[in-house]
């Protein structure tokens, strides 16, 4: 097992500027240092294989380029970005190899006007919000530049989404590190959009970490959308922690990358919160896709549904590992979690795990996976209403998609959403029938 | 339906009905676990040099081996040196060769279990290997087994008069470097029974084995081999009480099947060991390892299992799906009340082309006990038109207890359909209140709601164990309402 070169890390925080994140450097380096990368013999990541991320890792610490981050994009990097930032119609603000440009974000008096302020983490002095409490959270930490400080006003409710495109470049940066820290005041509502894309053939490793906080009756509908290259890989993690009344719609979209993995960690901290969780993932060739979900009831009543949908061709592996506690006391929990995946190929691979672990007694949970291929009565019956079998599949496969589709909260992503889903899939048949 | 017992109080209070101590003189070793010990309870037993060597290489291999953790149950870690590897109830030259011989203080104790072994075995035609301790003690209707072909027997005797079965199949299915209690069970293992079904028999008469464990501080290695020759059946039944005790005792068992082609094995367990008071203290460590392997086509191996004992349960019964159109089944229900942990589950591992399996598990947790159901299903590219469906349901009865569900699903042919459900839930108001306005106590209306729960495990069972099964369950969670 290769392990991160750890005097090159320290050497590497060493580096980073003196600033108000020094000390949450320091710290999340020290945690770091007790656990490392995780491996396959962790429990949580038995099925998704880091290696790759941690030899990048290491030649990248080795190559002393970390005090001199570099936001400044190429054009077809700038290409990537406005492909998708003119497409849907959002408050666009740029995380480019990690860092962000705040300052000439189009639109911020707009936002600014509308009860959204953006400040970067540095500035704002809250060092001690950043958790750093796993070994890939930490690491980030530990490697921050520096991150976005987002703060949604009561009564918030701005016209467009909040969109944050998070761009890498294989030739800019190897690895990257980017944070965001979200607070959403009681009583707002706001649209948040996360997309990834990334530019080169080098390989790159993205590390990024999301905090969110929804206070008491706050509405908060989430996307993520990612479309990294082919031979990039990404580690996300996304933390919301929900107060009363909160309500928290997600969804999340995977068609690149190869090799990606996300976790998305509820926390269900006060009573009469509500949660939805929608993933689609589309893998082809070699891909890896892991998602990860927890939710933690640790009050009732609260309300939780997740449905992640799947569907895998080539050689691509895909884990989905759900998980939803209910804590002593938090009767009136209501979970449902479901799981479903196509597989196209002889060489797919599907690893799937709902949890359950429930410590309360008046609660209502139940889980269901699955997991096959298409039907071979209904590509029949279209097949014999004169579709090709590219055309029923491809219908076939859309409808078994669609589900997660028409659950995605955020009208102004769905259209783009809907063209991707069948351009990718339009790949995922074709390089399967070769 | 009517119950007397209305005191709820009292029912908590209830004692462990079979916890007592038969008072026999036992021939033990003394504790501890070296290589010496490793001989001599092969010199014990008279074995041939094969065994030894095996039994040797496991321990060395356990001495390299960590605990495993990855459970969802928590415990003091276990003194392996404190514990006595071999107690027999007499030495092996007086052992009993009929039922006649054995110690009348043994068959009292039968008798208090409620298991008259004579009349039931004739009544029943049930053949019983009464396993007291670690040597088996008493061995029925041998001849009519012995005129069918069909092997049962204590394992040392097999290992005495069968060396050659043995050496073919024993660890075939379980190796001797499998888990950490597997593997120190392959080094200290003292008996268990052995079964072999030639080829084309239907067993006459369904095989019963009654597990004790007796003498102080004597952990009970279990090792049980089946085989089905092909085309042949067999169905086996396995029930289990233990005396009352205050320190923990190990129980860590290993169960070994082999179906050949065409051939069935069903094995049922009801088990019921010394599960300790309301308080955790005492009750049975039960860390067994249960494997079956589908070697052949068309071949079938079905468990059935009621855990209501043991203070801690960690058991996997499993079925290796490696013949064409094989098939694999697990029922369970295991109910934990108390104090009790159990993690138990299945694995299927789908190898041979249109393999099945079945996987239904009911959990009931009640007082502050914690259940987790943890299953595996494997589909190997292999494995063309391989067919899963898993049901695992669990009631929570009482504030304070815990069920979890941990299934893996690793599914790598396309061909494949896999189907999971899980549900978890408390018996429900709107149940409950209709059977109260009919008149149904309150006790008796949640036995019945939860042997309703339970009735696609028990229809599995053989009828005089789901009778058995069925009364077990009452009793398990006798003061768990109210």
């Amino acid at each position: 097992m290769i392990a991160i070169a750890h005097e090159l890390l320290e050497a590497a925080v060493r580096r980073m500027p003196e600033d108000a994140l020094t000390p949450a450097r320091k710290a999340a380096l020290a945690h770091f240092a007790t656990s490392g990368f995780p491996t396959v013999s962790d429990e949580d990541w038995k099925y998704t294989n880091l290696r790759h991320a941690v030899e990048l890792s290491n030649t990248w610490l080795g190559n002393d380029i970390v005090a001199s981050p570099e936001s400044n994009l190429t054009a077809a990097a700038e290409e990537a970005v406005k492909a998708i930032t003119e497409s849907i119609d959002a408050y666009w603000i740029v995380v480019a190899n990690g860092i962000a440009t705040v300052d000439t974000m189009p639109g911020a008096n707009d936002l600014r006007s509308n009860g959204v302020s953006i400040t970067k983490l540095s500035q704002n002095g809250d060092v001690a919000a950043i958790i750093a409490n796993d070994p890939m959270t930490s690491f980030n930490a530990a490697l921050l530049q520096d991150g976005l400080r987002v703060r949604v006003q009561p009564s918030a409710n701005p016209s467009k989404p909040l969109a944050f495109l998070f761009v890498d470049e294989a030739t800019q940066g190897d690895l990257s590190q980017a944070r965001l820290i979200i607070d959403v005041d009681a009583g707002a509502t706001i649209d948040i959009i996360e997309a990834h894309v990334s530019v080169g053939s080098d390989p790159q490793f993205a590390n990024t970490v999301i905090q969110l906080r929804v206070a008491d009756g706050a509405r908060v509908g989430f996307v993520r959308i990612q479309e990294r290259a082919d031979s990039h890989m990404q580690v996300g993690k996304l933390i919301a922690d929900l107060r009363r009344d909160a309500y928290f719609d997600y969804a999340s979209f995977d068609f690149g990358g190869s090799l990606i993995r996300n976790d998305v960690a509820v926390n269900i901290m006060e009573p009469g919160a509500s949660v939805n969780l929608n993933g689609l993932y589309l893998a082809s060739g070699k891909q890896h896709i892991d998602n990860h979900t927890r939710i933690d009831h640790r009050v009732g009543p609260s309300q939780s549904r997740e449905e992640y949908r799947g569907i895998l061709g080539g050689r691509s592996r895909c884990v989905f590992n759900g998980k939803a506690i209910v804590h002593k006391g938090a009767d009136g929990t209501d979970a449902e979690q479901s799981n479903h995946n196509l597989l196209l190929s002889e060489t797919a691979e599907i690893d799937t795990k709902p949890e359950l672990e429930i410590y309360a007694e008046d609660v209502k949970c139940a889980h269901g996976a699955t997991v096959g291929q298409l039907d071979n009565s209904a590509l029949f019956y279209l097949r014999s209403r004169g579709l090709d079998r590219d055309a029923a599949v491809q219908l076939l496969t859309r409808a078994f998609a669609a589900r997660i589709l028409a659950a995605a909260p955020i009208a102004e992503t769905h259209a783009y959403i809907a063209q991707k889903t069948d351009q990718r899939l339009d790949a995922l048949i074709h390089g399967d029938s070769q | 339906m009517s119950t007397e017992r209305n005191d709820i109080e009292s029912l908590v209070n209830r004692r462990y009905e079979h916890g007592f101590v038969t008072d026999i003189e036992s021939d033990s070793l003394p504790p501890g676990l070296d290589e010496d010990i490793v001989r001599a309870i092969s010199a014990k037993k008279d074995e041939p040099e094969f065994m030894l060597e095996w039994r040797l290489k496991a321990y060395r291999h356990w001495l390299t081996m960590q605990e495993p953790a990855w459970a969802h149950v928590h415990y003091p870690k276990i003194d392996f040196q404190k514990i006595s590897y071999f107690s027999a109830p007499i030495s092996d030259e007086d052992r009993p060769k009929s039922l006649d011989d054995v110690d009348p203080k043994l068959l009292e104790t039968y008798e208090k279990l409620g298991i008259p072994l004579h009349e039931r075995a004739k009544l029943a035609g049930v053949a019983v290997d009464a396993v007291f301790d670690s040597v088996s003690v008493a061995t029925t209707f041998k001849d009519k087994l012995f005129e069918a072909g069909v092997i049962f027997c204590p394992f040392s005797e097999a290992v005495t008069n069968h060396p050659d079965l043995i050496r073919k199949y024993l660890g075939s299915v379980v190796p001797y470097r499998d888990n950490f209690y597997a593997t120190l069970n392959s080094a200290v293992f003292s008996d268990g029974s052995f079964v072999y079904v030639p080829k084309g028999v239907r067993c006459p008469m369904e095989l019963s084995t009654y597990f004790r464990i007796n003498a102080a501080n004597t952990g009970q290695f279990e090792r049980t081999l089946i085989i089905a020759d092909e085309g042949s059946y067999v169905s086996y039944l396995e029930g289990c009480t233990a005396p009352m005790r205050d320190e923990n005792q190990l129980h860590a068992a290993v169960v070994e099947l082999v179906a050949l082609k065409d051939a069935q094995i069903k094995y049922s367990t009801v088990q019921n060991w010394y599960p300790g008071d309301e308080n955790g203290i005492g009750g049975i460590y039960n860390f067994v390892t249960k494997r079956g392997d589908c070697r052949g086509d068309n071949s079938k191996i079905s468990w059935t299992q009621v855990e209501t004992g043991s203070a801690i349960t960690w058991k996997y019964p499993s079925c290796i799906l490696r013949g064409e159109n094989s098939v694999g089944e697990f029922y369970s229900v295991a109910v934990v009340n108390n104090m009790q942990q159990a993690d138990t589950g299945t694995k299927m591992i789908h190898i041979g082309r249109n393999t099945r399996s079945t996987i239904v598990a009911k959990g009931i947790s009640a007082g502050r006990a914690q259940s987790a159901y943890r299953g595996l299903v494997r589909i190997m590219p292999q494995a063309k038109d391989a067919r899963n469906y898993t049901r695992c349901d669990s009631l929570l009865i009482g504030k304070d207890c815990g069920a979890h569900t941990f299934p893996y699903m690793e599914v790598k042919n396309p061909t494949a359909i896999i189907e999971h459900e899980a549900t978890t839930s408390k018996i429900s108001e709107d149940q409950l209140f209709y059977c109260r306005q009919r008149g149904i106590s309150e006790e008796d209306a949640v036995n019945m709601i939860v042997n309703g729960f339970c009735k696609d495990v028990f229809k599995q069972l053989p009828m005089e164990f789901a009778v058995e099964a069925q009364n077990l369950l009452n009793v398990s969670l006798e003061g768990a309402v109210g």
